[in-house]
């Protein structure tokens, strides 16, 4: 331990611990569990895009779901009407989230805060309606579509897949936010102007992570899909769904990229472990005034709850010294 | 035409009491109450409770639920809002969650199967060639009266002149004396029992269901996002819009697209005029 | 199967855990043989979600009342709340094999939330048995993929069915008896409005005569139904025809609020309930509606009367206070898979289970004369009306006499006192089509 001297180094071996502990996690836990964790996985992957979008700049995104959506079926229809293959339709399924995406910035470059995510509320509202009503016979309508083919079955190598992209994509926009354009988003989020006013160009890098949210929103919406093996506009355009993503990050610390992680943990398994005890809609009850409480109390969310703890630790031990 | 004329003044009316409560909150304490629709709900199912499960009669019901409202949002600036106070992302979030909660709520207590209720004032009322029922004619009225009352209360009294200030400067009327809890307190009662007497209303004229806060609250948005923030009038103006919109696109276009239009509209006006058609600074 | 380490440890921690019990006296050796795990998925708290959940409670416990199942074991039933929702439906599903490890799953769910664990009932191979959802795109995925949905039987008659013989209303009652002409088709913009109202466009005006003056389509989440019922009533036509499932309360208590001046009829999902009365506050009078079998106002064999009174002692004025179909369909579900198990050995070999509730048959008499059927359509039998196979789908009937098999569906009106009656078809009927009293 002595060797980590930078948090940064202490930060990479976090990472690395987490990673040697997923790994072998399956082996050591029944079925259930290692399905619960990748649904955990997926919603941490999209807590990550909502995080990069929303987490620092203040751009509060409520239309998530969209973009996801966006992936979901882009896939979903290639795949089911047109049988292409998964290699080609996910890429597909990318390119037009990210296409997607310019429609959050365009609205992005005159507002911000509040109304942005209204429109981006909006956004989801409007596609949620359009997809039943229009062609209902090629997204399915209502109902969606059932019987997608899949990349990999079975519960193990799909906890896998999801965790290998979770964890290049975590690790990669945890780094990411510890160069200067992580400090130049949080500038954003506080003083856009004077951020502008100081030669970056903020245009460009709203850009940038816009077009990161999108590429991760529709990476994991396009996985998403082809591991439940079926889609229906309930499922994703949903202001449930919304909720879910907006809980995680913000239960466990917006900006932070591992606070979002944990708090899809720690979201999915408090449900998942409330379930043999209490099957019913008190579960969610529960749930919901959890979240409520924690966040309440603390607003950075657990992450930050953690940094206290370990701040504390670390006065308690004069050894270690506090970041 | 008649028919038209009528259903969407009445349709607007009822709308603009509807988005009231929420207007005022966002113009006073800046934030957006996404619980709102929570208000609206509660004052349903209370109502519910008293006039149709305990047999009370109807107006003593309405004037209870709309004091439960009352309590109810007092209950919500203080507990949770005033915690998180300027901090108007976390308000946001937080209000959602408790939205959610009080829908689990709900569920639980009076199941999620739907009902319907009886109207508060039986009959159709026929104008020309139109008709509409008396309960939505007497909810447009009341949103009139409600609007009125409150137009009076701010013009005229020292506490509404004390709510103006903080919604045009918090810490300037800090400074001139006015004690911001206090107008935050009323501010939130009152939107409180609007919601309630609305929600009464929403659920005579539709029926009670633990979903029925989500249509209020993506109304009370649209016309606080057409008509701007701080502008009651402007409120009433976009309620007229959006409900005219509404009723030609139902009748007219076609049905179907009803949300649809009002999501459109939604988005033309944030993206030409983000501060709405009539914002301003002050109410 | 892959996971050949994680069921090594487990297996030599069962053999650690089975050495302690026989240290400790060898007392767990002689309990009860395992009990059957049969798993419940759907909604908890809604009508239909508790309609299901008490129709299998009810038969398990008569079951395992009567001495238990399989050689004497005793069935455990275990739930899972999917809050309608799709990827809830998804995880419960998960539980109820992961966790649980059901035998054989009993589902209240509707059209997505099925089709979404759809995927997952193919991967675990666990027997499954459909009450609620009513969608031919399920069972025809039966027909073309027989080995891979072959553990998967629907219940209650596939829309289609329903729809078939509802044309048959149209042409009967609507059109001969009431002398309609002409309707205005009013539908909410789901799936299932859209398809509905398809069917009445291409099947029921042309086949029973009468033409479509207008269409209306109106937005699901609709408040204010004055204008849509001014423009039914405007477009001169005979008749309204009404398709709703989502918050069908609303336009049926608003005709009777605005007191339209044309009749309606169609389908409202709301009015499936005995507490539809209740819930529209008395307002719910004129509604009529096709309804799956066994319908509100349906006279019951004897069995199935005792079920019925059973039900009511046992539930009294919890809502739903009478079961909606599917409560019916659960129980006698319950009897029919575990009939099928007897024969079978239980449910595994799969095949085996599959083949033995193919073969499966539940009559019910009422008066010497059919009444209710439970049995399935066989792979590549072909329903004669229609010509096609309805795989896995419950074995209903299209015509007259309706010997069969049970009807696919009837045809029920709630009156303006509050009474609700079987209107069609004949065999069933104990009442008859009238239109509202301000109708002049």
């Amino acid at each position: 331990m002595s060797a980590l001297k930078t948090p940064l180094q202490r930060g990479i071996a976090a990472w690395l611990v987490f990673a040697i502990v997923m790994v072998v996690l399956p082996h050591l836990v029944g079925t259930g569990v290692t399905r619960s964790f990748v649904f955990a996985m997926y919603l941490a992957i999209f807590a990550i895009s909502w995080d990069v979008m929303s987490g620092r700049t203040g751009y509060i995104s409520f239309g998530h779901p969209f973009l996801i959506g966006i992936g979901g079926y882009t896939t979903a229809l290639l795949t089911y009407h047109l049988h292409w293959p998964l290699y080609f339709s996910i890429p597909t399924a990318v390119l037009m989230t990210m296409i997607g995406g310019t429609l959050f910035f365009f609205p992005a470059l005159r507002i911000r805060g509040t109304y942005f995510a209204l429109v981006t509320l909006a956004f989801m509202e409007l596609i949620y309606g359009l997809v039943q009503v229009i062609a209902p016979k090629v997204t399915g309508g209502t109902r969606g579509l059932s019987g997608l083919d899949s990349l990999v079955t079975g519960a193990i190598p799909n906890y896998y897949l999801a965790l290998v992209v979770l964890l290049i994509l975590g690790f990669s926009m945890w780094l990411l936010i510890r160069t200067h354009i992580g400090t130049a988003l949080s500038a954003i989020g506080m003083d856009e102007d004077a951020v502008r006013a100081s030669g970056i160009n903020v245009t460009k890098l709203k850009l940038f992570t816009f077009m990161l949210s999108a590429f991760t929103a529709g990476l994991g919406g396009a996985l998403y899909v082809h591991y439940l093996g079926s889609i229906a506009p309930r499922a994703l355009f949903d202001v449930g769904f919304l909720f879910q993503i907006l809980v995680a990050c913000l239960l466990g610390g917006a900006g932070t990229i591992t606070g979002p992680i944990a708090g899809a943990f720690f979201l999915t398994f408090l449900l998942e472990w409330l379930r043999p005890y209490i099957p019913g809609s008190e579960r969610f009850l529960i749930y919901g005034t959890f979240a409520l409480i924690l966040y309440v109390m603390q607003p950075n969310g657990l992450h930050e709850l953690i940094r206290l703890g370990i701040k504390r630790l670390g006065l308690l031990a004069p050894g270690r010294r506090a970041s | 035409m008649t028919q038209i004329l009528v259903q969407g003044l009445v349709l607007s009316g009822f709308y603009a009491l509807i988005a009231v409560g929420f207007t005022l909150i966002f113009s006073v304490g800046r934030v957006l109450n996404l619980a709102y629709g929570s208000f609206l709900m509660l004052g349903g199912y209370i109502y519910y409770q008293g006039a149709q499960v305990a047999g009370l009669p109807k107006f003593p019901s309405l004037i209870i639920a709309a004091i439960a409202g009352a309590v109810f949002g007092m209950l919500v600036y203080r507990i949770l809002v005033k915690r998180l106070s300027g901090n108007v992302v976390a308000v946001e979030i937080a209000t959602l969650i408790l939205a959610v909660v009080v829908q689990a709520a709900v569920i639980l207590i009076f199941s999620p199967s739907p009902k319907s209720m009886w109207p508060l004032v039986p009959g159709v009322l026929r104008i020309g060639d139109a008709s509409v029922t008396y309960n939505i004619f007497i909810a447009a009225v009341t949103s009139w009266v409600l609007l009125g009352g409150l137009f009076l209360f701010i013009g005229t009294t020292h506490m509404g002149r004390a709510i103006r200030a903080v919604s045009m400067d918090p810490k300037g009327a800090v400074i001139s004396g006015i004690d911001p809890e206090k107008v935050n307190i009323l501010t939130w009662a009152i939107s409180g029992s609007f919601g309630a007497i609305a929600g009464v209303f929403l659920a005579t004229y539709t029926q009670l269901d633990p979903n029925m806060w989500v249509t209020p609250l993506i109304i009370a948005v649209a016309v606080v996002i057409v008509g701007g923030i701080g502008s009651i009038l402007g409120s009433l103006v976009a309620a007229h819009i959006i409900g005219m919109l509404e009723t030609i696109t139902t009748s007219l276009i076609a049905a179907e697209l009803r949300g649809v239009a009002t999501m459109l509209i939604i988005i033309a006006v944030l993206l030409v005029a983000p501060r709405g058609l009539f914002g301003k600074s002050e109410l | 199967m892959k996971f050949s380490y994680g069921k090594g440890l487990k297996t030599v921690l069962g053999a650690v855990a089975a050495i302690f019990v026989f240290a400790s006296g060898g007392i767990a050796i002689a309990q009860d043989k395992d009990p059957i795990v049969v798993g419940y998925i759907g909604s908890f708290a809604s009508d239909t979600g508790l309609s299901t959940i008490r129709g299998a409670e009810i038969a398990i416990d008569e079951l395992n009342a009567a001495g238990g199942v399989l050689g004497g074991r005793q069935i455990k039933f275990v739930k899972a709340d999917t809050r309608e929702d799709v990827v809830e439906g998804v995880k419960a599903y998960e539980y109820l094999n992961d966790v649980e490890n059901a035998d054989f799953i009993i589902s209240g769910s509707i059209d997505d939330v099925s089709l979404g664990w759809l995927e997952r009932m193919a991967e675990y191979k666990t027997p499954t048995l459909d009450t609620w959802t009513s969608y031919v795109g399920i069972i025809d995925k039966v027909v073309q993929e027989y080995d891979k949905y072959k553990m998967y039987f629907m219940n209650i008659a596939c829309d289609e069915a329903l729809a078939t013989l509802y044309i048959d209303f149209g042409k009967d009652v609507l059109s001969e008896q009431m002398g309609y002409k002409s309707t205005v088709l009013m539908y909410e913009d789901t799936a299932f409005g859209v398809s509905i109202a398809g069917l009445v466009r291409d099947l029921l005006a042309p086949e029973a005569g009468i033409s479509i003056a207008d269409e209306i389509i109106y937005d699901a989440n609709t408040v204010d139904f004055a204008p849509l019922f001014n423009n039914a009533a405007d477009s001169g036509a005979d008749f309204i025809y009404l398709v709703s499932s989502v918050r069908s309360q609303v336009p049926a208590s608003q005709y009777v609020k605005l007191q339209v001046p044309i009749p309606m009829t169609g389908v409202n999902v709301a009015a499936f309930g005995q507490d539809f009365w209740n819930d529209t506050g008395g307002l719910g009078g004129g509604t009529s509606t096709l309804s799956p079998v066994p319908a509100v106002g349906m006279a019951l064999d004897d069995r199935t009367q005792a079920f019925i009174d059973k039900y009511k002692e046992r539930y009294g004025d919890e809502r739903p206070i009478y079961p909606h179909f599917n409560g019916f369909n659960a129980y006698y579900g319950i009897y029919t898979v575990f009939d099928a198990a007897e024969q079978a050995g239980g449910f595994e070999p799969l095949d085996d289970w599959v083949k033995a509730m193919e073969d499966g048959d539940l009559k019910l008499e009422k008066d010497g004369e059919l009444w209710f059927r439970y049995a399935f359509w066989k792979p590549g039998e072909i329903e004669p009306r229609t010509n096609r196979e309805y795989t896995h789908n419950i074995k209903f009937d299209l015509t007259e006499p309706f010997d069969d098999g049970s009807p696919a569906m009837v045809v029920v009106q709630w009156y303006e006192d509050g009474n609700v009656a079987v209107i069609y078809p004949e065999k069933f009927a104990n009442g008859t089509f009238r239109e509202p009293s301000w109708i002049q």
